[in-house]
């Protein structure tokens, strides 16, 4: 195996060009999947079984099956399906991005509402009595008393869910999108040595989940400066 | 004396017995996969037919040998060749510079080439009446192409300012055409026949460009292959497959199988 260094350098730049679809996808798919993880969290913790009901089987179906069969069946599936093509979801649809988005936010809402509702159970049953006992509505110690405890709980964890979407973004390859490893398959189809282009898109990935993992570090102890000296 | 006289005779007796006895019988192997669908392959019946059977039979009979054909696998094809397992190739075996140094070829009795697949009646005029691309006419419209094959070549060498989607298989060419996502595809026009035009789901579409060739993308095309200490015969198939072109016989065999000729009558580089 004659690795080609030069090869992994100049191949650096053109992957690049993938990087912005990454973090579009990245992003927008963290931001709505949040939104529907606290959504299907206060479904789940509302004690009305027809709230927590649903929540439960969607988590069940999001987080049993595969992510790629979930964007194959996005994007390959729906348009089987005349009165999808006529809907009004159907311009969204119709693009690759759109479908790599909404699968991914569908999936990693279902993971996050889990961790977040890791978090709120974590939160000790004695600070809800003493919320009670100062004489707080539930919304009040819902928000001020539960929630900043239960975000600093769920930091790891949701740094863990939100590092996998990164990676997860990159199946959105397989649906034509050229973010970073689309571009990565262009090139090794084009240049024959998949060993180097990989590597270099490993690089790429491992620069970025540092910077996040940073990130979240910040976040954490910024959450947590009340806790420790 | 008598005894030369004798063995003079029976020399001239055999060896003219030999002489007009095998020219009539000149008997050619001919090495094919048998399985590639339409072009070699087995009926039901298990009898063997396809395009490269009707071309190997319409050279024999223009050279007046006899044929038999042997099944072998693709990958032990010109290893086969070279260790005389049989006297030709006519398997779909593509024309290149890699095998050409194993191997010669005839001239191509069936070419590479491109052609555009979209909407019926959409009126895209992507070419001119002379073949050369529109590219202003590409403009908006949403182009799908497999990754990194000659056709994406094509494009960027012709139309580079085309709004591509690249693929990864040629099914997932014809399931996103069909769903609207995009508004033409390049690929190849048999594939496309087969597997698209000629179903159901295809219906609704047709080619919109003419066979586009372009021998330093796409390839000369597909030949004979033959082993390289044998002009005379190569000779030989290279003037049956000209009359075969010029007689009609190719494109007769090719309209077996498809609604258009998959050989170029203008191939100029015979000999080559």
């Amino acid at each position: 195996m004659n690795l080609q260094i030069y090869l992994i350098l100049e191949s650096i730049p053109k992957m690049l060009t993938g990087l912005g679809v990454t973090l579009q996808l990245l992003f927008l798919s963290a931001v709505l999947g949040l939104s529907l993880g606290i959504f299907l969290l206060l479904m789940r913790i509302s004690g009305r079984w027809y709230l927590s009901l649903p929540a439960f089987i969607y988590i069940y179906f999001f987080r049993g099956t595969p992510i790629l069969v979930q964007i194959f069946v996005i994007y390959h599936g729906f348009p089987q399906f005349e009165f999808i093509r006529d809907s009004v979801f159907w311009p969204i649809l119709r693009e690759p991005f759109g479908c790599a988005t909404l699968a991914l936010t569908l999936n990693t809402g279902a993971y996050v509402s889990e961790i977040l509702r890791g978090g709120y159970l974590g939160v000790q049953r004695e600070l809800h009595e003493a919320g009670m006992a100062l004489g707080l509505s539930k919304l009040h110690r819902f928000v001020y008393v539960t929630t900043p405890i239960a975000v600093r709980i769920a930091i790891p964890a949701y740094s863990n869910d939100f590092i996998s979407l990164l990676k997860a973004t990159s199946l959105a390859s397989t649906i034509t999108l050229l973010d970073m490893t689309g571009a990565s398959r262009t090139i090794v189809a084009e240049t024959f040595a998949p060993y180097e282009i990989f590597i270099s898109a490993a690089i790429i990935y491992m620069v970025m989940t540092f910077f996040i993992q940073r990130g979240f570090g910040r976040f954490e102890k910024y959450m947590s400066r009340y806790v420790k000296p | 004396m008598k005894k030369f006289f004798l063995l003079a005779t029976a020399i001239l007796v055999f060896g003219a017995g030999g002489l007009v006895q095998p020219a009539a019988a000149e008997k050619l192997r001919v090495g094919s996969e048998c399985t590639y669908f339409p072009f070699n392959y087995r009926t039901a019946d298990g009898v063997l037919t396809g395009y490269d059977i009707d071309v190997a039979r319409g050279i024999m009979e223009i050279i007046g040998a006899d044929v038999t054909f042997v099944c072998q696998k693709w990958d032990g094809m010109i290893p086969a060749l070279l260790a005389n397992k049989f006297d030709l190739v006519i398997a779909s075996m593509s024309i290149t510079d890699k095998r050409k140094q194993k191997i010669d070829f005839s001239i191509p009795y069936r070419i590479s080439v491109g052609r555009f697949v979209g909407k019926k009646d959409a009126n895209l005029n992507l070419f001119n009446k002379d073949g050369s691309p529109n590219p202003a006419n590409f403009k908006g419209l949403k182009l799908g192409l497999e990754r990194a094959t000659t056709y994406a070549n094509w494009v960027e060498t012709n139309v580079p300012n085309a709004n591509v989607m690249l693929y990864d298989t040629n099914e997932a060419l014809y399931l996103d055409l069909q769903n609207g996502r995009t508004d033409i595809i390049m690929t190849n026009p048999m594939k496309a026949f087969l597997k698209f035009l000629s179903k159901e789901k295809g219906k609704k579409f047709e080619f919109v460009s003419p066979a586009l060739d372009d021998p330093k993308l796409f390839g000369i095309g597909v030949g004979v292959g033959i082993a390289k200490d044998r002009e005379d015969l190569l000779k030989r198939i290279n003037n049956a497959l000209a009359e075969l072109i010029k007689n009609g016989s190719l494109e007769k065999y090719s309209l077996k199988y498809f609604p258009f000729a998959i050989h170029n009558e203008n191939w100029e580089g015979v000999g080559e």
